[in-house]
């Protein structure tokens, strides 16, 4: 089970021929994931990791119907390959380029809030991981376990931090989902809330945010209506100074707004159990759940 | 990437938006030959930094003839601006501008933005001008209007009749507001940026309107299709560190503390300054080398850090995903060798590959702290300070 992936779940890569598409596309065959095809202009016809490439998602849809799309496409041309995995209405779409100009994705936004077939996770983000699953990103496979904890999170590496924290304590995951740490991305907080609140095998939910944006403030207002499961969280950022840029382009400080201090208040107040460290995400998880230390 | 305010005002220009006469001098000679093109003998002269508060830092200045304007001008270049916009090491001005004195009527705020929350750019604008919107914002919260911009950097006709009424236009006045308001969502658009902005615009004594300050920042991602601008980029506005690590594709941001950080992602970086100043310690810079780091980049890492001389301890925190921590420690080694650290410098390690990341870290027989996880490098790095 889990959410948005499991073992059934049929993938494509676009951007395969690349050295990150074809690496990640391999690493996820050997997760186990069920990749069935790959996208990159010019190259349809060949193969590639024994995958049939494709030079349309178009093409791909209708010869393997892939249930997602992994991304990979430099960030030039990054919004006009999910624009193309929309029309072609692949379900999911992980796009793990990093640094797309917010123009374009103003327009990929406003296409992925009207589409009626498709979900965007990312961009700038890891990908979406179902333990023992299905893998569809570039976040190390080994640091997972099948469990109870779904995480979603705006950052990278400090997701698999948390990941790491929660295997070692034997909570394990259900699925891990990587927002992205952009201005404007495809999927919010909530919208994975939701879907975890509804999964039976997640127990308890990890939200890793981090300054900048409001996204953390709408996230805690939903928890406090809505959710019913044990949430720990950790924001990154408390230390930032104000004005400069944390190395995403959505963490940044601006006019008193997005500060750690007032995500982590609003958190609080929604009966979340706040991580004081990086280190204590999985107790805090652990602590939500009323277990033991 | 941040631009001067002659730099955006000569943006602005392109688009038909009326700036009062100024030029832009980087000596003495060029400051007298700036007054002798524009014709004028009374002047103010502004420093051009990257950094907000130049009028209460002194930056500012209003000369009357000749040889003060002249005099002021060679006071102002080379001023260093320092207060809480620019940390304690200030900013140095290297140009001024200088520009003719307006009679002001009135003063007004005009400016775009991308607004997250609705995934689109906005035009702002308020009555009042010349301070802070993001004060005015708290104030007086029914002085701001929002009105959305087109991808094509449109703005509805209707919408620009409800921005003359807001902003109390009439006339000829409300005409070419309008139009000097569809011209701003236009460069906004055109021009990849994340702010642009009038601050204040202007209503001279004669009912005209001129953009008196202008500051434009661009997406960085956008940069490999607005090259005009990417030649703006001022490397003498950030610290020389800043400016290496921008060279090598770093993200790196300079602090007040002591303590050196290489982290690897984002996330992970800020939230080892946090640990760090949570165990008492204060960080030196934030430096995020990348999800997939090689040896080179982590040995560039290094130098940049410990070119800072505040630098009394390296922390490095690395969570391989895709890196191997082998490559890693490699690079950390080489690093250590080459630039013989006297600091100390503590390793944490985890993720791909790490058995042999830790044990090259050992056989190396250097004087590398090794810490297992985040909180207990965290407080090494803080502890070795104090020995």
């Amino acid at each position: 089970m889990g959410i948005l992936i499991n073992k059934k779940t049929k993938v494509i890569t676009q951007g395969i021929s690349g050295k990150a598409g074809s690496f990640h596309t391999e690493q996820g065959i050997l997760y186990g994931s069920h990749y069935v095809g790959g996208v990159t202009p010019g190259k349809g016809g060949m193969e590639i990791l024994n995958l049939p490439v494709f030079d349309t998602v178009y093409e791909a849809k209708k010869k393997v119907n892939p249930d997602a799309t992994l991304i990979f496409v430099p960030a030039p041309y990054a919004a006009e390959a999910i624009l193309e995995a929309e029309e072609a209405q692949i379900p999911l779409i992980v796009c793990i380029t990093e640094g797309i100009p917010i123009k374009d994705m103003i327009e990929v936004s406003q296409v992925m809030r009207s589409s009626k077939t498709s979900r965007l996770i990312g961009p700038n983000c890891p990908g979406v991981i179902t333990a023992d699953e299905c893998k569809i990103g570039i976040m190390p496979g080994y640091i997972h376990k099948k469990g109870k904890i779904g995480i979603v999170s705006r950052s990278g590496t400090l997701t698999y931090e948390a990941v790491w924290q929660t295997t070692l304590l034997g909570l394990g995951q259900t699925t891990c989902v990587g927002i992205g740490g952009d201005p404007l991305n495809g999927t919010h907080f909530i919208d994975v809330l939701e879907m975890f609140e509804k999964d039976p095998e997640t127990k308890g939910i990890l939200m890793i945010g981090e300054i900048g944006g409001n996204a953390e403030e709408m996230a805690a207002e939903w928890i406090a209506k809505h959710g019913t499961k044990p949430v720990a969280s950790f924001i990154a950022g408390v230390t930032a100074p104000a004005g400069r840029r944390m190395g995403h382009a959505g963490a940044i400080v601006s006019g008193g707004k997005g500060t750690a201090e007032g995500k982590i208040e609003a958190l609080k107040k929604a009966g979340v159990f706040v991580a004081h460290t990086p280190g204590e995400m999985g107790i805090a998880i652990k602590s939500a759940l009323g277990e033991k230390k | 990437m941040n631009t001067h305010e002659y730099q955006a005002k000569e943006i602005l220009k392109k688009y038909h938006i009326p700036i009062p006469k100024f030029g832009c001098a980087s000596s003495a000679e060029q400051a007298e030959k700036v007054l002798s093109e524009l014709g004028i003998m009374e002047a103010v002269v502004k420093i051009q930094v990257h950094a907000g508060g130049r009028g209460k830092g002194g930056g500012v200045k209003l000369a009357k003839g000749k040889e003060e304007i002249l005099k002021v001008a060679k006071q102002l270049i080379g001023m260093k601006l320092v207060n809480n916009q620019t940390g304690s090491k200030g900013v140095i001005a290297h140009q001024v501008l200088i520009t003719e004195t307006i009679d002001i009527h009135k003063e007004y705020y005009l400016g775009a933005i991308i607004d997250r929350e609705k995934a689109r750019a906005v035009l702002i604008a308020s009555p009042e001008g010349g301070m802070d919107i993001e004060e005015v914002a708290h104030k007086y919260p029914d002085k701001i209007l929002t009105l959305p911009i087109q991808l094509n950097g449109k703005m509805r006709s209707y919408h620009l009749i409800y921005l003359a009424k807001f902003m109390g236009w009439k006339g000829e006045m409300a005409k070419e507001g309008m139009k000097l308001a569809a011209n701003l969502a236009k460069a906004f658009m055109d021009t990849d940026a994340s702010l642009l902005e009038i601050n204040p615009l202007v209503e001279t004594k004669d009912h005209k309107l001129l953009a008196l300050d202008a500051k434009l920042s661009v997406d960085d991602n956008a940069l490999f299709r607005q090259k005009e601008i990417e030649r703006m980029y001022d490397a003498t506005q950030v610290s020389i560190y800043e400016a290496e690590a921008s060279k090598h594709h770093l993200a790196y941001i300079s602090l007040e503390g002591n303590i050196g950080c290489m982290v690897n992602g984002a996330g992970l970086a800020m939230a080892t300054m946090d640990t760090i100043h949570f165990y008492g310690g204060h960080p030196a810079n934030f430096l995020d080398v990348g999800g997939s780091a090689s040896k080179e980049v982590v040995k560039e890492g290094c130098k940049i850090i410990l070119s800072d001389p505040s630098v009394k301890a390296i922390l490095v925190n690395i969570f391989g995903g895709i890196m191997d921590c082998a490559v890693i420690a490699e690079g950390v080694i080489a690093a250590v060798k080459e630039l013989s650290i006297k600091v100390p410098l503590i390793v944490r390690l985890e993720g791909t590959n790490v058995e042999n990341g830790k044990r090259l870290l050992k056989e190396s027989n250097l004087a590398i702290i090794s810490a297992d996880g985040l909180d207990d490098a965290a407080k090494k790095a803080v502890g070795s300070l104090k020995n």
